[in-house]
């Protein structure tokens, strides 16, 4: 080791009540390092996260900057001292410029100052995160997800940050727009800050960063170098357990007779109609990028968004859904991207949200006195594993994977014929991520149908059956099983017509 | 299998959270009820006798059966119905008018049937029109506000703002004076209404319904729970409840003015102001998804204990309109508070 950590944390515990989330954590961070944060959900990276930015005063151990003892009692004495989040949930003001909000504090601007002034200050800041092209006056909300990230880094620059902390900052983006957050935190790392990355995505955390800090249970499980050290280890320090293969086999042979058929579907956001089919008992990924037209055919499918013309024939019937609660009639079950928004009911209990689609069948003309929900409900919990004695919990208190698994289990007591899922592993730790796949796995061997869309291309070459390509609104192509290639449909999804190469 | 379950655990009880907090907010409101009782008992004259309590039950029942109306409509999410004293306004009207005219036929004067009947169709009516604007997702305070202007508008034409009387002996005497098993029908009509609406709530399709609209709408929507027929409804359930105390009112009083339920109503004068601060001050959760009638019931007998208690104590309709207000504020304070508490992990 040629210099002293910049950033030194050892024995640090913190409680929240009967309960541990941190028990003897050591971080540490060098000048100018990449250094990756992983660990599953609830093990206890988003406290260390908290502790490190200032939020979380109240914890026990050492805290060393520069060598230096510190303790920050808000947020903002660790910006002075150049500590810096980015959240997940960006803070920043979507009718407002891109400058304005990178100077929105006011330190450091004159008390008066043009928009004008503003752009030029922003400039370099910009250049910097690698918004070379983008004009400091636009509105943010002009801008993509992705770039809003990038301009939300820079305003932590801004003001001097020496320590960047990224959380899951492209949890939300599809690969073209993580690629660009990743050669951000490359070029910062070169011009010597030091950034803390957190992130589910395992291969990102492979590519960038040079030393990784695991966390499992509260307990830090030693720093590993990259460059000797594989996704499989990883994962099993992550785990404490090796985790034998995340995507499950595929099923021996799909019938070839189709179950649902869609013809001529036209929904905002792609630009031509879409047909195709899928077959009984079979996972059918679409695959795309955010903007690319698969989440939109998914939500169209359901009857969540207005297609302009065309039908879908299942069961031998023709008709196109108008709304969710006629898709629903027709069996069609859909799993939303973003659960918070409209996939769960989180102030609402557990078991109120796994029997919310189906209340007409658990209920007898109308009544439900709960003997019926309650076992409807433990047994949809039992099935997707979840702990069977929380269903009368607030659903808003679980970890991110459960909650996803709750917001895709409700759909099985409609017992759908059709299952659509819109990205079925968002936000979600590895471990769960391997059961969310096992149970579609295994939906789809009870025979149903299941189409699903992804943005995350490991997810697209190993789960489904078959894939269906899309680019800014266009069907591509189609893979049967034994042509699904990663680099093909990558080139599919991101460059397909060579436009880079012109 | 166990082994992620363990992985995945909260950081807060969550359980005991859920328990302490419904606990503490029930424990908080009778605990208010019992500081207002011994505070009686001692230092207010003729406040523990059962007349008393009858008055106060009986003062509560009038506004109690509103809140538990506009209960639904907070709880299903689409915030308030600000037409609730233009909506009994009409309503009294029509049913004086029936008691008085018989809409012109000579044959239906007095018929306390068809005055009802008519009465009701009115609440109903102006329920499903407001609540169908809301629906297709007008905002629930502009809709009711501008229906509140064109209900008290068409009251007050149709009577010429004048007082329509009706003499006694007539056929409404036993919903507005009369009582039954030493209860005034208005208090039993309160109590059997409350129990009827706790009852949906808990244990129909349609109570779970407005819970989870009133949660989150989008995720209703995509589970096949449109708030399009939840507002139509859940607003004629409100207009309806208003229309039923604006005949028991009338019957009591054996007039009708346009005006009645803006002045020398309850407490605080104005009708509207009252029933939405009962709905607060049980505890409602004012974005929806959150509450009971019940919690509506305790509010509504709460606020006529505190005023019943200031008028024998000799206030004035300022003061008490005041204490109104105070109460108001300190549940929406409390109740954030613990509110907040329960969802900290989202």
């Amino acid at each position: 080791m040629a210099s002293d950590p910049v950033l030194k944390i050892s024995n640090v515990s913190r409680t929240f009540g009967a309960i541990q989330a941190l028990k003897e954590a050591n971080f540490e961070i060098n000048e100018g390092e990449i250094m990756g944060l992983v660990g599953e959900n609830g093990a206890g990276k988003s406290t260390l996260v908290k502790i490190i930015s200032g939020f979380d005063p109240g914890f026990k151990g050492s805290y060393q900057l520069n060598g230096k003892e510190v303790k920050f009692d808000t947020p903002s004495k660790a910006e002075e001292s150049g500590i810096a989040i980015a959240q997940q949930e960006l803070s920043l003001i979507p009718n407002m410029s891109v400058a304005e909000n990178i100077f929105l504090t006011g330190a450091k601007v004159k008390k008066f100052a043009t928009l004008n002034t503003l752009s030029k200050m922003a400039r370099p800041y910009l250049d910097e995160v690698g918004l070379t092209d983008i004009d400091p006056s636009t509105r943010i909300n002009l801008l993509s997800v992705g770039e809003q990230h990038l301009v939300e880094v820079a305003r932590l620059i801004s003001r001097e940050a020496k320590i960047l902390i990224l959380d899951e900052p492209t949890a939300a983006l599809g690969e073209l727009e993580s690629r660009r957050i990743l050669e951000m935190v490359q070029r910062l790392a070169k011009n010597g800050k030091s950034i803390i990355y957190v992130s589910h995505r395992l291969d990102e955390i492979f590519k960038i960063t040079k030393r990784i800090t695991i966390l499992r249970d509260g307990v830090s499980q030693g720093v590993q170098e990259t460059k000797d050290i594989d996704v499989n280890k990883l994962v099993e320090i992550m785990l404490g357990r090796e985790l034998a293969n995340m995507f499950p086999s595929r099923a021996d042979h799909i019938s070839l007779v189709s179950k649902i058929e869609v013809k001529d579907l036209w929904p905002d956001g792609v630009l031509e109609p879409v047909s195709f089919s899928a077959y009984q008992g079979e996972i059918l990924g679409l695959s795309g990028q955010l903007g690319s037209g698969a989440g939109e055919v998914l939500a169209s499918i359901a009857g969540a968004l207005k297609s302009r013309s065309g039908s879908l024939t299942l069961n031998g019937e023709t008709f196109l859904p108008k709304s969710p609660s006629q898709a629903i009639k027709k069996k069609i079950a859909y799993c939303s991207s973003d659960r918070k928004k409209d996939g769960l009911f989180l102030g609402r209990p557990i078991f109120e949200n796994l029997t919310s689609p189906a209340l007409d069948t658990i209920s007898k003309f109308g009544f439900n006195f709960g003997s019926t929900e309650d076992s409807y409900a433990k047994n949809l919990a039992q099935e997707f594993l979840i702990d069977v004695k929380r269903v009368y919990d607030e659903s808003g208190l679980l970890s991110g994977g459960n909650q996803q698994k709750v917001a895709l289990g409700k759909w099985l007591s409609i017992k759908p014929d059709v299952l659509l899922v819109n990205e079925p592993t968002r936000g979600v730790d590895v471990g769960a991520k391997s059961e969310i796949y096992q149970r579609m796995r295994e939906l789809a061997a009870r025979g149903i149908t299941i189409i699903f869309a992804s943005t995350d291309i490991q997810e697209i070459t190993y789960l489904p059956d078959r894939v269906i390509t899309f680019y800014r609104g266009m069907m591509i192509d189609e893979h049967r099983l034994e042509q699904i290639k990663t680099p093909v449909i990558l080139k599919e999804i991101t460059d397909p017509f060579n436009e880079t190469s012109i | 299998m166990t082994t992620i379950t363990q992985n995945n655990k909260s950081f807060f009880p969550s359980k005991f959270l859920q328990f302490y907090k419904d606990r503490t907010l029930l424990a908080i409101l009778l605990s208010l009820f019992a500081v207002m009782f011994v505070y009686g008992i001692f230092f207010t004259d003729n406040y523990l006798t059962i007349t008393n309590f009858k008055a106060i039950i009986r003062d509560a029942a009038l506004y109690g059966i509103m809140a538990i109306g506009l209960t639904f409509v907070t709880l299903s999410g689409n915030f308030f119905l600000l037409s609730l004293k233009e909506t009994a306004s009409i309503c009294g009207v029509t049913f004086a008018m029936g008691m008085a005219t018989g809409f012109g036929s000579p044959d239906l004067v007095g018929n306390f049937l068809v005055s009802l009947l008519a009465a009701l169709s009115v609440g109903v009516l102006s329920g499903v029109i407001q609540g169908y604007f809301v629906g297709m997702g007008g905002n629930p305070i502009v809709v009711t506000l501008g229906g509140a202007g064109i209900l008290y508008g068409i009251g007050a034409w149709w009577s010429d703002n004048l007082v329509i009387n009706f003499k006694r002996p007539h056929d409404a005497e036993w919903l507005g004076t009369g009582s039954f098993l030493g209860l005034p029908s208005i208090t039993l009509a309160f109590i059997l209404i409350a129990i009827a609406a706790e009852l949906v709530l808990r244990h129909t399709n349609f109570g779970r319904k407005v819970y989870l609209v009133g949660a989150n709408k989008a995720a209703g929507r995509a589970t096949g729970h449109e708030n399009f027929s939840m507002a139509i409804i859940v607003f004629t359930i409100c207009s309806v409840c208003c229309a039923f105390v604006a005949v028991a009112f009338v019957a009591q009083m054996d007039s009708a003015q346009s005006n009645y339920f803006s002045a020398e109503f309850g407490s605080s004068g104005d009708m509207t102001i009252l029933v939405i601060a009962t709905v607060m001050v049980g505890g409602n959760s004012i974005m929806g998804g959150y509450g009971s009638t019940l919690r509506t019931s305790l509010g509504a007998i709460f606020i006529a204990m505190v005023d019943n208690m200031m008028v024998l104590q000799g206030f004035n309709s300022g003061p008490r309109i005041v204490g109104v207000g105070l109460m108001i504020v300190f549940s929406i304070i409390v109740f954030g508070l613990f509110a907040k508490g329960s969802r900290a992990q989202e």
